[in-house]
């Protein structure tokens, strides 16, 4: 038996180096994710930083380790989809052999134990190298999350011996998990299909398939639907997570959609397009396999920016309609906390709402179910905050030793009591006497009436002023005196000049966050595009000689090889938006119903380096794999009937 | 139920009232049709008959490829109509042996590793010089480390002869074994295959080729899913001539 695997590996080594592979990378991304995602989960603030400054570093670290920890939650999906459908798609092009093993006398379990056997090599094979690459990778990703500013310079990860045996036991139990489904199937395989002159093209859509695609689709609808009621966050949320629902639905269903969208989209009327056409109605695995990484990553990619970005429209739409200012002052807390009053006594000054920006440690909860987590708090004058920001409500009762639930309040409202430590300042449980109304783009947990905190621990913090003009005053006069009034580096701006910076500031860290988080994880899914193009391929050199005995060129084989991918990857990039569209709705629903307005927003150069990148490499590879796979004259290949 | 009262037999084969149909509705092909054959043990029979006649189906259905709509399937005795897939496999490892047209040789192993397959695949270890004497035996003791796309066709039959024979089984099913051969590696194959008969092993073989059929014990032949006719002893030009007579 172990002779017949290593007999088997030698053969088909193109398919089995391309699952190998996937095997490598994906572990590669899962352990460098791991360790970075631990370094930084356990890293201390640097020495000698005041106790404001180790919040700050708390609250970094924790967008650290969540992006990490999305990286890693993406790259597992994704290595569990593109191993386990890799190492399905190369036991179901060897149904051929498998028959013919039964022939001569294989049982169903031998061929099982045969596949399984192979998966297991492979697995530790590329588990192992996945576990060396990870070292390099690790670097690239630090490389990135420092440059983005999402890791401080200087980070990295530390090794942990467990870390190869968990690597190496998870890469090889995925590619296992891959194979046994397929195995089971192929073991099923009946004697006298050795014989088929064809490949029979073996039934893919099976019921248990059908339900898991028409589940999965289901959930998505659900919670398209539910996505108005879950309020900004929870909406946001259930927005992001159809787009998952939706492109693991149609990858599951590819497939039935596949071929018969691709062969809607090859032209009609030439040789070539009809040869593409029939190829894809007859090869429904081959152009499965190669659509579905496509699906899930142009479902996720567009999914998760498309969400990102029109919530951050939707957040400054929000802001400009409740924001009653005409200039904003940003400048530093001094030491005597004296700025707000300074800045309100500039003549021409109707009124100026003073606001610092402050990460915290919040306590909701008591005794056993207490939960302490840092957040943001915004330090205001009430009634000032109130003026700025007339859809705020009434303020009135924050006053003294209270606070009021913020625009990003999640956990706590009216009636609540929270503890409150900034710093080393604790404030201790203190009640929840108002709320404002929640934005779309989230905003500080909890409003603390100025007063509440010692001026010196405010001292060095960003402050932002909304300042409104008395009616008949200079707006130049008044803006020269707030900068002279809010001290070195204070920094007079226009309000609507101010919303449009901060939303393409808002923008570009949504990018850097993505950028991160999905940069790596298309590199693979797109490896998995160029894998099952390899392995496709492996097995069509018969078909290839068929066609050019039959009077194509070679040229001409090439080309329409070509066609029919260009044609798979077109259907599985109109699936990918499609469960992308589904992620888009929810958005446009749960915007509309948070701020009024629907806001939409697609990053398109991202679009447009998806669409082009995932083209020319399906095209370069379906070139390059045809063009080798018929190097050989057409007659020696057919003759020698194998 | 009637079939329990069939006596027992000792034909290698026997098929009893056998009917397979392809398809339902207006596409179904009723390729076997109410067929009772019996081949006697240690004889050669050939199958002869138009394309699409159902021959293939019927050697498929006798040897537990092809499970049949109807009827009664035995093999050396033993009812194979309902057995499961296990008992099918065992059967493939000890008892009948397969070669076809398109020789089916596993394209990764040598010839010497074919033909121990079967045996290795029962759990078997066989010893090297087995294999040898194999293909010794059909003359291809020099190539045992060849590929079979180093092999022309003609040996690599001969490869798959010896891997059919390996296991010293029962019936040997030939589908059109010399199909793809000129006629000196026909003869060749043709030679191997009355070895194997003389030997007293069955043999059961789907031809084409009137010369071929002459060269078996006594030729069936087929149309429309039926047994029109059968010759025994007869020469190539009297089984042309029968053929022929047939309409085919
Ligand atoms: N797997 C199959 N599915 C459908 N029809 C089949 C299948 N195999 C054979 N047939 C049909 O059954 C008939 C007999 O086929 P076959 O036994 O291969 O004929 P022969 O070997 O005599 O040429 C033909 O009409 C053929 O089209
Ligand atoms: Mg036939």
């Amino acid at each position: 038996m172990l002779q017949l695997s290593w007999a088997g590996l030698r053969d088909r080594w193109t398919s089995f180096a391309g699952a190998v592979l996937t095997v490598c990378l994906g572990v590669a991304l899962v352990q460098s994710s791991l360790l970075l995602l631990l370094a930084s989960a356990t890293a201390d603030a640097p020495a000698g930083s005041g106790p404001v400054a180790q919040v700050r570093f708390e609250e970094a670290r924790v967008v650290a380790v969540t992006v990490l920890a999305v990286t890693l939650a993406l790259a597992a999906f994704l290595a569990v989809f593109v191993i386990a459908s890799t190492f399905a798609f190369t036991v179901d092009q060897r149904r051929r052999d498998l028959a013919l093993l039964r022939l001569v006398g294989a049982g169903r379990r031998q061929v099982v134990r045969l596949l399984l056997g192979e998966a297991l090599l492979l697995g530790v094979l590329g588990s192992l190298a996945g576990s060396a690459l990870g070292t390099g990778v690790v670097r690239v990703q630090t490389w990135l999350m420092v440059r983005v500013g999402l890791l401080p310079a200087g980070a990295g990860a530390r090794w942990h011996a467990w870390v190869l045996p968990a690597c190496v036991g998870v890469g090889t139990a995925l590619a296992l998990a891959g194979v046994f489904l397929a195995a089971r199937r192929a073991a099923r395989v009946r004697p006298l299909e050795a014989l088929d002159a064809e490949e029979e093209p073996a039934r893919v859509m099976t019921r248990g398939r059908w339900t898991t695609g028409v589940l999965l689709g289901a959930g998505a609808v659900v919670l398209l639907a539910l996505s108005p009621l879950g309020g900004p966050a929870g909406g946001r949320a259930m927005a992001v997570c159809v787009s998952l629902l939706a492109a693991l639905a149609l990858a599951v269903l590819a497939p039935v959609a596949v071929p018969a969208l691709a062969g809607a989209l090859v032209p009609r009327g030439g040789v070539l397009g009809d040869l593409a056409r029939a190829n894809l109605r007859d090869e429904v695995r081959r152009s499965a396999s190669t659509a579905a990484p496509l699906i899930v990553l142009v479902g996720l990619l567009l999914g998760q920016s498309g969400a990102a970005w029109s919530y951050t429209e939707a957040a400054v739409a929000q802001l400009r309609s409740t924001t009653a200012a005409d200039l904003v002052v940003e400048s530093t807390a001094d030491a005597d906390g004296a700025l707000a009053q300074r800045l309100s006594a500039v003549p021409g000054v109707g009124s100026a709402s003073s606001e610092v920006e402050l990460p915290a440690a919040l306590t909701t909860g008591s005794g056993e179910t207490a939960f302490t987590g840092i957040r943001r708090v915004l330090v205001v004058d009430p009634g000032a905050y109130e003026r700025a920001h007339p859809t705020s409500g009434s303020l009135q009762a924050l006053r003294g030793a209270a606070v009021a639930a913020g625009p990003g309040a999640l956990e706590s409202s009216t009636g609540d009591r929270v503890g409150v430590r900034v710093g080393q300042v604790d404030l201790g449980p203190l009640p929840v006497v108002a709320a404002v109304p929640q934005a779309v783009g989230g905003g500080p947990a909890l409003l603390l009436p100025a007063g509440l905190l010692p001026a010196e621990l405010l001292q060095g913090s960003a402050v932002r002023t909304f300042v409104q003009l008395q009616g008949g005053s200079d707006r130049r006069q008044v803006a020269a005196a707030l900068t002279a009034a809010g001290g070195r580096g204070a920094r007079v701006s226009d309000v609507q000049d101010w919303l449009a910076r901060s939303a393409q500031q808002a923008g570009s860290s949504d990018t850097s966050i993505l950028v991160v988080v999905m940069g790596l994880g298309a590199s693979y899914a797109l490896i998995g595009v160029v894998n099952a193009g390899v392995v496709a391929t492996a097995a069509r050199r018969r078909e290839f000689a068929t066609a050019r005995a039959s009077g194509l060129t070679r040229r001409q084989v090439v080309g329409s090889a070509v066609l029919e991918t260009w044609a798979v990857s077109g259907a599985g990039l109109l699936l990918g938006a499609l469960a992308a569209a589904g992620t888009l709705a929810a958005v446009l629903i749960a915007t509309a119903s948070a701020t009024g307005t629907a806001s939409i927003d697609l990053p398109w150069p991202l679009v447009a380096a998806v669409v082009t990148g995932a083209f020319a490499v399906t095209g370069a590879t379906s070139a390059w794999t045809a063009w080798s796979a018929t190097r050989t004259a057409p007659v020696q290949l057919l003759r020698a009937r194998e | 139920m009637p079939t329990n009262a069939l006596a027992p037999t000792t034909a290698a084969v026997s098929l009893r009232a056998v009917s397979k149909t392809y398809g339902s509705g207006p596409t179904a092909v009723r390729a076997v049709d109410q067929v009772d054959l019996d081949l006697a043990t240690g004889t050669w029979t050939a199958v002869m008959g138009p394309s699409g006649s159902g021959k293939s189906t019927l050697l498929n259905c006798a040897a537990g490829l092809e499970r049949v709509d109807s009827g009664r399937v035995l093999l050396g005795g033993t009812d194979i109509t309902d057995a499961d897939d296990e008992t099918l496999t065992r059967l493939r490892r000890t008892r009948v042996g397969f070669i076809f047209q398109s020789f089916n040789l596993v394209a990764s192993l040598s010839a010497a590793q074919n033909v121990e397959l079967p045996l290795r695949l029962a759990g078997k270890r066989p010893p090297r010089a087995d294999v040898r004497e194999a293909l010794r035996a059909v003359g291809l003791a020099e190539r045992a480390d060849h590929r079979p796309r180093q092999l022309s066709g003609g040996q690599q039959q001969r490869v798959a002869i010896a891997r059919a024979l390996i296991t010293r089984p029962q019936v040997l099913f030939a589908d059109e074994p010399t199909g793809a051969l000129d006629s000196s590696a026909a003869r060749g194959v043709l030679d191997l295959l009355r070895a194997a008969a003389d030997g007293g092993q069955s043999v059961v073989m789907v031809t084409h080729d009137p010369a071929a059929a002459a060269r078996a014990d006594a030729t069936v032949l087929v149309r429309d899913g039926r047994v029109e006719d059968r010759v025994v002893g007869a020469d190539a030009v009297t089984v042309a001539a029968r053929l022929a007579a047939m309409g085919a």
